[in-house]
């Protein structure tokens, strides 16, 4: 009897193959707030509005340290979307002398990331003629000081009310004061900021940045921390809050070879079983153990119906059932139940029919594919979820120990050792004779070949 | 009382409470950080045996229970010392068994099936951070994961780290099994030997169910690289000692006196490496390699090369190859002579902060060792022989701000059957959060080549729903999943789930 054929599957995969295709020639969206429409009296100045004139690319060499190539700009999950409503030139006002301090001069002194470094408008007014301080700013009639220059979208029907910028506080521990004590430039964090116009969310640093001090590779005589809560927020101790409402804090690809895309179920166990404490920097127990230990079937691991194709599942790849469980427990004591053991409660039923093969190509045939010997070098694994010692003893123990004999000169031949285990036999019964003794009675001249 | 809880419950409790205790008094309640967190888990599902009976009820009711203490060490500082406690234990009872299948004169009774096994999962004091950051403990029962696989004990690890890019490791205790006095479990203990408390059973009666071992004392020492982000680098050596008396024959010999072997003997010896190499950003290297002693073979050893060609397109390919290996109790060892060798390509594409996919495919390789002197000396057996099968995995997730939609599809064929279908989940918050909503569908076609009557196509879906009660936000959640599979095999087949989480963190 064949099995039905059934296209839906076929069709679901064609489908997301062409879904897969369609989406890497989409464009990739840049996770930036789009500049508001211009106005028209905003027109006249047209430079201020993004990094680079006319919409151009930053060159590499401009942008923070660590930043890669389209990568959209650093985390919103660490540095949340900004929405900035002015335009400025940095390029421009560097030309004119000002350096990154004259405007943002409480970096030198700021200890946490939640600080406002943006300056105040007034500290616009000396030059371009306007009062931002009380509660009306006024301007002195000066193209420069008016508020479209820096206000975009502005128009004098407006009056006082032009765009707020909002630049959420980072999700980070941050001591600027720290680095500017030890010398350490902006350019070194924050790219080359003078070279460009407006500074958006991607001159903000990039974690492999830090990494160029804060690693063993660090200059000589600088000792910065190499932990993570150095720089990332905690909780419960020292595990990293990686919950926001921006989304879930992820490593990248780099760290580690820790991204943790779609497939990273399947490769998890790579980086986990190198470096478990890599992942307890996030992890807690209890998120490993609500799947390898857990009580309730995790569906990301085993869909839906599971049950009734894990016999095949088991014969494909029994390495990855036995990551989380026992064979001789977990499979074993529900198989009893269920009648389909050679020893057990309800076994033996042979009113119901034969589990295995026919005799004659499961026991007696030759060992080919189909032949219980065959089966059980292929996968053994899927053996011991059924079957205790006993059933495999009696026939592969020797007839002095209660099975139907076995060795290369007497019995049935069936002897299951491996090639070459004469050569390793004798270490095997020194550490531990246990296994030895259920097939072979002590004075078996096979075993006293190996002491 | 529930059967399996029986005498060990109150030592335990008092065990855990004296801890507390001492830990609760030894700082004034201000000065360290308590998170309690409590899981339940209803449910109700039959399953059905392949030759249509019996029916298993499975009434399932899974309490968790975890207590923490952060801080303790008082006055917190990013990079000082820390001293934390973490505990969880856990009820498990099913109340669909029938109580035939836990009585040893039943015909029906199945060894080592408890109804309500309650487990201390975790419970240690911990210590980082001291001494600058070179020194660092824990003490209680505790998990060990690495490249030997994931293992509990009951001792203490102590922990040095060094200036020069190493720390060291080492630990000792009792292997965490069943029969310990503290709410074990066997799930930490190598496989291969069906064991458990034969209390209640006759000498003679099921002699193939072993023991338990109760005590196996247990160490290991491992060395790796610490601090360095492009490289790591783990060598770690495990032994656990089996002590306890066991059967010897699964048979009763003809003057009905069963033998028993009491010496001490390996349980597990392995010895295993891994290595990951990432010094630029252009992709990563890593390996492993575990060695069983006992065995006398590598039974583990993969090798993976991941290539970044750009920040959102990663290519890999993976080996691996694994031996079964069981403790050194089980006759299995000796059976256990061939690899299945997994070879894998990946390609894992990030098109936005959206929207990603990955594409995995590959064959596994199955031996077959043949050798006419220990085998029969046939020719058919004078060679080794293969079978190739192959499989594909597809992925896809789109993220967005309230939920996701996210794709699993697999593809897996072979001389022992094939298994082809793919689950769509679609999970949505609503109300901030406050509620949500979970919708799986699944289709699969799949057919068991070693019993051609065992196949089928399968189609199943899941809803479900969850809220979380007022006042509470994040630290409560009530929830209920129905599932509903359907094929030619078992008909209509039903499951509820039931959760209720709570976490209170002060």
């Amino acid at each position: 009897m064949s099995a039905p054929r059934d296209f839906g599957p076929w069709l679901l995969l064609v489908a997301c193959a062409l879904a897969l295709v369609c989406g890497l020639r989409a464009p990739v969206a840049a996770e930036t707030t789009p500049a508001p429409e211009a106005s028209a009296s905003a027109a006249v100045v047209t430079h201020g509005l993004g990094p680079l004139p006319n919409g151009a690319s930053v060159p590499e060499r401009l942008r923070p340290p660590g930043a890669e190539v389209d990568d959209g700009g650093p985390s919103p999950v660490i540095f949340p979307v900004q929405s900035i409503g002015i335009r400025f030139d940095h390029a421009r006002h560097v030309g004119l002398g000002a350096t990154c301090t004259t405007c943002h001069d409480r970096a030198r002194t700021s200890r946490s990331s939640s600080d406002s470094l943006l300056p105040a408008g007034t500290r616009c007014d000396a030059c371009h003629g306007t009062n931002h301080r009380g509660d009306t700013v006024t301007a002195n009639g000066d193209p420069l000081s008016a508020c479209a220059t820096c206000h975009l979208g502005y128009r004098p029907a407006d009056g006082q009310r032009v765009l707020r910028t909002s630049l959420p506080p980072p999700h980070l521990r941050f001591d600027h004061a720290v680095h500017a004590e030890r010398g350490i430039a902006c350019a070194s964090c924050h790219g080359a900021v003078g070279s460009l116009e407006l500074a958006t969310v991607d001159q903000l640093p990039r974690m492999r940045g830090c990494f160029s001090c804060h690693t063993s590779d660090a200059p000589k005589g600088a000792k910065p921390s190499r932990a993570c809560p150095t720089c990332h927020l905690t909780e419960h101790g020292t595990l990293l809050v990686t919950t926001f409402a921006e989304g879930k804090l992820e490593p990248p690809a780099w760290l580690h070879d820790a991204e943790h895309g779609p497939d990273w179920l399947e490769r998890h166990k790579r980086v986990a079983g190198d470096d478990s404490a890599f992942c307890a920097s996030c992890h807690a127990e209890r998120f490993c153990t609500n799947c390898h230990d857990g009580r309730v079937r995790p569906r990301q691991v085993h869909p839906n119906d599971f049950l009734s194709m894990h016999a095949v599942a088991a014969r494909q790849n029994s390495p990855t059932c036995t990551s989380c469980h026992q064979e001789q427990s977990f499979c074993l004591s529900c198989h009893q139940r269920a009648g389909i053991t050679m020893s057990g409660p309800v076994g033996n039923l042979t009113h119901q029919g034969r589990f295995h093969p026919p005799p004659a190509i499961w026991t007696e045939g030759p060992r080919g594919p189909g032949h219980h010997s065959w089966e059980a070098e292929r996968n053994l694994n899927a053996c011991v979820s059924c079957h205790t010692e006993r059933d495999c003893a009696t026939c592969h123990a020797t007839a002095a120990m209660g099975g139907v004999g076995s060795g290369s000169t007497s019995g049935r031949h069936t002897d299951p050792h491996p090639p070459g285990f004469v050569t390793r036999c004798g270490r095997a019964l020194r550490q531990n004779a246990r296994p030895c003794l259920v097939c072979h009675d002590p004075t078996d001249p096979d075993l006293s070949s190996c002491r | 009382m529930l059967a399996g809880m029986r005498r060990r419950v109150p030592l335990a409790v008092t065990c855990v409470a004296c801890v507390l205790g001492f830990l609760g008094g030894a700082r004034r309640a201000a000065a360290y950080e308590s998170e309690i967190d409590a899981s339940v888990a209803a449910q109700f599902y039959t399953l059905e045996s392949p030759y249509g009976e019996p029916l298993l009820r499975r009434r399932r009711y899974t309490n968790t229970l975890g207590i923490s203490l952060y801080d303790l060490q008082g006055d917190r500082s990013t990079n000082g010392p820390v001293l934390s406690f973490r505990s969880r234990v856990r009820l498990d009872a099913d109340l669909g068994q029938d109580p035939a299948e836990r009585d040893p004169t039943s015909s029906r009774f199945v060894p080592g099936l408890e109804q309500a096994p309650f487990d201390l999962m975790y419970a240690y004091l911990e210590g980082e951070r001291y001494f600058g950051g070179a020194f660092g403990f824990r003490l209680g029962r505790q998990y060990v994961a690495d490249v030997l696989g994931w293992w509990s004990f009951d001792g203490a690890e102590v922990a040095l780290r060094t200036p020069a890019y190493l720390r060291f490791e080492a630990y000792g205790g009792l292997e965490q099994r069943s029969g310990l006095p503290m709410l074990t479990t066997p799930r930490f203990q190598a496989d291969g030997v069906a064991r458990g408390s034969r209390d209640d059973l006759r000498a003679d009666q099921w002699t193939s169910y072993l023991e338990q071992s109760q005590v196996a004392p247990a160490f290991g020492v491992a060395v790796e690289t610490s601090d360095l982000w492009w490289l790591h680098a783990r060598l770690t050596y495990r032994r656990v000692t089996n002590r306890d008396s066991v059967v010897i024959s699964p048979f009763l010999p003809t003057d009905g006196v069963i033998r028993t072997y009491s010496q001490d003997r390996v349980s597990t010896e392995r010895f295993g490496g891994s290595l990951r190499l990432s010094p630029v950003s252009f992709g990563s290297l890593s390996g492993s390699i575990v060695y069983d002693f006992y065995a006398g073979l590598v039974s583990e050893q993969s090798l993976a090369l991941d290539a970044y060609a750009t920040s959102r397109l990663t290519f890999g390919a993976d080996y691996e190859r694994v031996v079964p290996t069981f403790d050194a109790d089980s006759i299995f060892n000796w059976f256990a002579h061939s690899a299945v060798t997994s070879m894998t390509g990946r390609a894992d594409v990030r098109l936005s902060r959206r929207l990603d996919a990955a594409l995995n495919f590959g064959a596994r390789l199955f031996e077959t060792l043949g050798d006419p002197t220990t085998f029969a000396a046939t020719s058919d057996q004078a060679v080794v022989k293969r079978e190739l099968d192959p499989f594909t995995m597809l992925f896809g997730r789109y993220r967005y701000n309230d939920g996701s939609v996210s794709l699993r599809s697999q593809a897996d064929y072979g001389a022992r059957g094939h298994r082809i279908g793919a689950d769509v989940t679609h999970r949505q918050e609503y109300s901030r959060g406050y509620y949500d909503s979970l919708v799986v569908l699944s289709l699969y076609d799949f057919k068991d080549e070693l019993r051609p009557d065992r196949y089928a196509t399968s189609f199943s879906y899941v809803l479900g729903c969850g809220m979380k009660p007022g006042g509470l936000g994040d630290r409560a959640r009530l929830g209920v999943e129905w599932e509903h599979a359907m094929n030619r095999l078992v008909g209509q087949r039903y499951r509820v789930l039931a959760t209720l989480d709570l976490s209170v963190f002060r």
